[in-house]
């Protein structure tokens, strides 16, 4: 339950290019073959941990189809991080990144991680588009690149970790105002303190006060999830 | 009137003496001056004028000068003023409500503010218009811009929607509000809010994906909780509304762990602070509050989202805490009414909770099950009628899908239970069943009804309920006396309430019917009830319900009561009433207006005790038996009653006759495989008696054998005439053939003589072998010894002074010579070179004892001869 950062993620690109699943994948760790059409958005939730964190991954799933496009802009905003997904096997998909890519641009915060993810990599025969299009592509854009296939599993894991890798080394950096929420990003109950006693500054009385607090929300975490269990 | 006149005059000057200008003239000379004038103010002061006869002249007003308004809004941003006045007068142009200045004009039609606002939304960029100025920090805009939005809503709610859905940033924008530190915008936005997502899941989610909850969350912490005033429960209703039918938004609810920070909404208060009782405001929150738990746990959602949503209510004491709400004193009745239905939908169809819920004690003296004092309040006419709803809706939930509460709640009423002097629950339900308020007995037939639930264990078990009735008469079976009770009772509602525990009892289970078949006037009541033929939907109900249990009752029946078989109520059904009639009676209970009502939702929803009739899984019963009943009696009935096996139309009944006839079949061959194993058991019996003669006998005989053999060797063993000259006259062969055998052992015997006597020979060659070894070993340590005196001559011989010549020693050691060319080295060093001979000798004197076999074979051909003669001897 407790966390140190949570991230809202969405997941944004063409219909059929396997959002849902990737995002069932995730979650769930198993794969549905028929094509279920999400209507609007759909939410998912996972914990995972990097650098010994744990961080709370908060994901929308929005619907590809055009007539939700409008709806799916809404969502850009609160995101730290979007992955855009194509469909390795379908060039068109590729075709539409650029407006996909222009639409995030427009509507989300400039520091929102992009992770390009070319999915299906499990349907080698009927590829259309070559490994290293998507790579120029993502090097071109300035995003992360990596094909997935969210049958086999393939991948999945790292896409979505390795986007909250991303934005983690970005708040690490200082990029990120982690206490506006409006940038997708939440810091955990047990830190809350903690981020705010960092953010005034470096100073030796600031730093003992940070363990302390960190001290004392340990223990609070501690009996807090006592009944969890 | 007079303030609006004298405002007019300071905008549009004195009117000319005799002219009194119409409301729409003026209207137009003011639109004229916001759109010619090139001074700021005065297009402020046109639009102050405006805003002030937009109350009166609603309908000039908006007639003329909305484009005009637009306008100013568009072109006249910088001036904050302008703008609110602007904003206000098409508030007002939009209003939803009807201002006390029309009330007495009949030009202004009733939905005015709804005809304005179609026009005014039909061009989209006008929404975006005023989403722009939400961006406005001036309070003034601000606020009139969020009251603008929300009396659009108000009057075209769908449309508005899809507007600002399609507005990139629309609702984020007033998400953005919610944080705005003027309280007043503050609380306008979450009205907005609230109109705003009802009834829009795409909208909800993104209001839930901006921080709705943790938003509501710190504002409903700030302001209190439940003590808080009506900002506490604007933002429970927007709760209420994301959540609502949204499985989505309640996924991110549970996941975002929303439902632990509901918990101290519902903490109770100390002991001391209840004299003070609740305000009006608390008994609000606190009623929102219990709609949103229900929200997440209501049977419409997804058995998955429930199920989950319940463990952890149960985990963070949720659960625990509406309980204590339950037992706590001075709870408003309408607070205490939905506090059981949503311990009801908490713990509904979760095992863990049913059990929670079963366990919890009331403070009472003496201590009561939380669940006995409920149904104590539920049979008990004083209590408040939505109460009693309650707690039956509660009851059902704690008894659904859950095996165990269901069979203990019979166990109350089994014999082994009627010790414990303590009010149980099947004794209430019992005594509500048979008591004098109407309600009550409805209600107890519905709960008992409920422990029956796909069941047939329990339906067995509650036929074995007595009931002590009057001193001196034996005791009643329950579903006896429910049956008499249906007879005897003139209410509708206890009729009915009996008709679908009957219903409920008898289905699916053989034995209840016999039962119910036994009990007298059972049938004959049913038969009458469904040939009346009285015209009112009630009627129409109870003639329909006792059809139905009627067909149950041939569906089910085993053909255990003679009277009443199978094909006999079938044709008493056939010449009473007719299958069409039958099965059209059938069908009214489906048609009846509470049916519906009740078939929609688990809960029983009644505002008043007349709209209590019927139950919810009733409805999901009938609607499970209905037809297969009708067509397993129809389809009989055109086959003829005879032959149920024959022909079947329809699958379903067809499968069951099969099985039906099967399993007749298979009792059959059980019978007749029973009896022959009867059979086989005695003869098994008898063969075993045969069996024992048999082996006694065989034993008998043995040792009559023995006896007989021992003689036989006796007498071989003496004169021996006898024996051989019997073995002979049996077969001149044996003879021959023993002859062989004993020539053969004969044969055997000699060569065994023969190899002991070669080992003897070996043993023997050995000996001289180990003699001869011996004697070399002397004759070398002779030799050895000779060699030493002779060397040791030498040396005397050469210390005296005498020459020593190896010739001359010579002859001395002549007869040494063999030994001395067998081992080159003795000469040097004798002793060390007594080794060798084990080593170097064994060629040399080995030759004996090879040599000895054929020698000590000689022998035993010797001495083979005689033994054969032995042998052919004997």
């Amino acid at each position: 339950m407790a966390y140190a950062y949570l991230f809202k993620y969405i997941i944004i690109g063409d219909t059929g290019v396997g959002k849902s699943c990737l995002l069932l994948q995730f979650t769930d760790k198993r794969f549905q073959p028929v094509h279920d059409l999400t209507i609007g958005v759909e939410f998912g939730a996972r914990m995972i941990t990097i650098d010994g964190k744990q961080i709370k991954l908060q994901i929308w799933d929005t619907a590809g189809q055009e007539a939700f496009r409008s709806i799916t802009r809404s969502y850009y905003r609160g995101a730290a991080g979007a992955l855009l997904v194509y469909d390795i096997t379908r060039r068109d998909t590729f075709n539409h990144l650029t407006t996909w890519l222009e639409d995030a641009r427009q509507h989300s915060n400039s520091n929102m991680v992009i992770m390009l993810i070319g999915n299906k990599s499990d349907l080698e025969s009927r590829r259309e588009v070559k490994k290293e299009e998507g790579e120029a592509f993502a090097r071109e854009h300035g995003l992360v690149f990596m094909e997935t296939s969210a049958k086999t599993a393939a991948n999945v894991e790292e896409a979505f970790i390795n986007t909250a890798k991303e934005i983690y080394e970005k708040i690490q950096e200082g990029v990120f105002d982690i206490n506006n929420e409006a940038n997708g990003i939440k810091i955990g109950p047990q830190h809350s303190t903690a981020g705010g006693a960092s953010g005034a500054g470096g100073a030796g009385a600031g730093g003992l006060k940070r363990r302390g607090a960190a001290v004392c929300n340990e223990h609070w975490y501690e009996t807090y999830s006592m009944p969890d269990l | 009137m007079d303030f609006f006149k004298s405002g007019l005059k300071t905008v549009l000057g004195a009117p000319e003496p005799g002219h009194q200008p119409t409301g729409a003239e003026t209207v137009e000379r003011l639109v004229d001056r916001v759109n010619n004038s090139t001074l700021l103010e005065d297009r402020r002061d046109a639009c102050r004028a405006l805003k002030a006869m937009s109350r009166t002249y609603r309908v000039e007003v908006g007639a003329l000068c909305l484009d005009t308004l637009k306008q100013v809004l568009e072109l006249d941003r910088a001036d904050n003023e302008t703008i609110n006045y602007a904003l206000d007068t098409i508030n007002n142009i939009m209003s939803p409500t009807q201002f006390e200045e029309e009330e007495d004009n009949p030009r202004v039609p009733m939905n005015i503010g709804e005809q304005f606002t179609e026009m005014f939304i039909k061009d989209h960029n006008n929404i975006q218009l005023i989403l722009d100025l939400l961006d406005e920090y001036d309070f003034r805009v601000r606020l009139s811009a969020v009251q603008l939005l929300t009396s659009l809503l108000t009057n075209r709610p769908k449309d508005i929607q899809e507007i600002i859905l399609v507005k990139p940033m629309g609702v984020s924008k007033m998400m953005d509000l919610l944080g705005d530190t003027r309280e007043v915008i503050r609380n306008e936005t979450l009205l907005l809010l609230i109109k705003l997502t009802k009834g829009n899941a795409n909208i909800q989610k993104i209001v839930a994906f901006e921080n709705a909850f943790d938003r509501l969350f710190e504002i409903v912490s700030s302001e209190g909780y439940s003590d808080g005033g009506i900002i506490v429960e604007d933002c429970l209703l927007l709760m209420l509304n994301l959540l609502k039918n949204n499985s989505s938004n309640i996924n991110f609810f549970k996941e975002g762990s929303y439902i632990q920070k509901m918990l101290p909404m519902f903490n109770t208060p100390p002991e001391g602070a209840e004299e003070e009782g609740w305000s009006p405001q608390k008994v609000s929150n606190v009623h929102c509050m219990l709609l949103i738990v229900r929200t997440l746990v209501s049977p419409s959602n997804s058995a998955q989202i429930i199920s989950n949503c319940q463990k952890i209510m149960k985990k963070v004491g949720l659960l625990d805490a509406l309980c204590n709400i339950l037992m706590s004193s001075g709870v408003p009745a309408d607070i205490l009414t939905e506090t059981i239905n949503t311990v009801g939908e908490c713990v509904r169809g979760d095992v863990a909770n049913q059990e929670f819920l079963g366990n919890v004690m009331a403070p009472s003296n003496p201590p009561r099950a939380c669940i006995v004092l409920l149904l104590m309040s539920m049979v008990n006419e004083k209590q408040p009628f939505s109460l009693r709803c309650a707690v039956l809706y509660c009851f059902e939930c704690y008894l659904y899908h859950n095996e165990t509460s269901q069979a203990s709640l019979v166990q109350t009423l089994l014999p082994s239970s009627t010790e414990m002097s303590t009010l149980t629950s099947g004794q209430l339900l019992c005594g509500g069943l048979f008591s004098s308020d109407v309600l009550s007995n409805w209600f107890s037939s519905v709960a008992l009804m409920h422990a029956l639930i796909e069941n047939p264990i329990q339906k067995e078990q509650l036929l074995r309920v007595l009931l002590a009735t009057n001193i001196g008469s034996s005791p009643v079976s329950l579903l006896h006396q429910c049956t008499l009770l249906l007879q005897q009772t003139t209410k509708l509602k206890a009729k009915v309430g009996l008709l679908m525990l009957l219903c409920q009892w008898t289905s699916h289970c053989a034995a209840a019917v016999s039962a119910f078949l036994r009990a007298p006037g059972g049938v004959a009541w049913l038969v009458a009830q469904t040939c009346a033929n009285e015209h009112d939907d009630n009627e129409f109900l109870l003639q329909g319900l006792s059809a139905f249990l009627l067909a149950i009752c041939i569906h089910f029946n085993d053909d255990s009561v003679e009277q009443y078989s199978k094909d006999s109520l079938r044709q008493l059904l056939t010449k009473r009433i007719g299958m069409e009639m039958f099965t059209s009676k059938v069908s009214e209970v489906s048609k009846h207006e509470l049916y519906n009502k009740a078939s929609k939702h688990p809960q029983l929803r009644a505002k008043i005790a007349a709209d209590v009739l019927i139950d919810y899984e009733f409805c999901r019963l009938f609607k499970v038996l209905e037809s297969v009943l009708i067509q397993s009696l129809t389809t009989t009935h055109e086959n003829g009653t005879g032959e149920p096996a024959a022909g079947r139309t329809s699958p379903e009944s067809g499968n069951l006759e099969q099985y039906k006839s099967l399993i007749r079949q298979q009792d059959a061959r059980l019978q007749e495989l029973m009896s022959q194993v009867e059979g086989l058991l005695q003869q098994n019996q008898s063969l075993q008696g045969a069996l024992n003669d048999s082996i006694a006998s065989n034993s008998h005989l043995k040792d009559e054998n023995t006896l007989l053999k021992a003689q036989v060797s006796a007498s071989k063993t003496l004169p021996g005439p006898p024996a051989p000259s019997l073995t002979s006259q049996e077969d001149p062969r044996v003879k021959e053939y023993e002859g062989k055998i004993q020539g053969l052992l004969a044969e055997v015997t000699s060569l065994k003589e023969q190899l002991r006597v070669s080992q003897e020979g070996q043993k023997t060659a050995a000996e001289e072998l180990e003699k001869v070894k011996k004697d070399q070993d002397d004759l070398l340590e002779l030799l050895a010894d000779q060699d030493m005196k002779l060397n040791e001559y030498k040396m005397r011989l050469t210390s005296l002074g005498q020459p020593v010549e190896d010739e001359p020693s010579e002859p001395p050691s002549e007869t040494i010579t063999p030994p001395v060319s067998l081992f080159p080295s003795a000469p040097t060093a004798p002793l060390v070179n007594m080794l060798p001979p084990d080593t170097g000798a064994p060629p040399i004197n080995m030759a004996p004892p090879v040599n000895m076999f054929p020698s000590s074979n000689m022998p035993q051909h010797v001495t083979r001869a005689p033994q054969d003669q032995l042998n052919e001897l004997v």
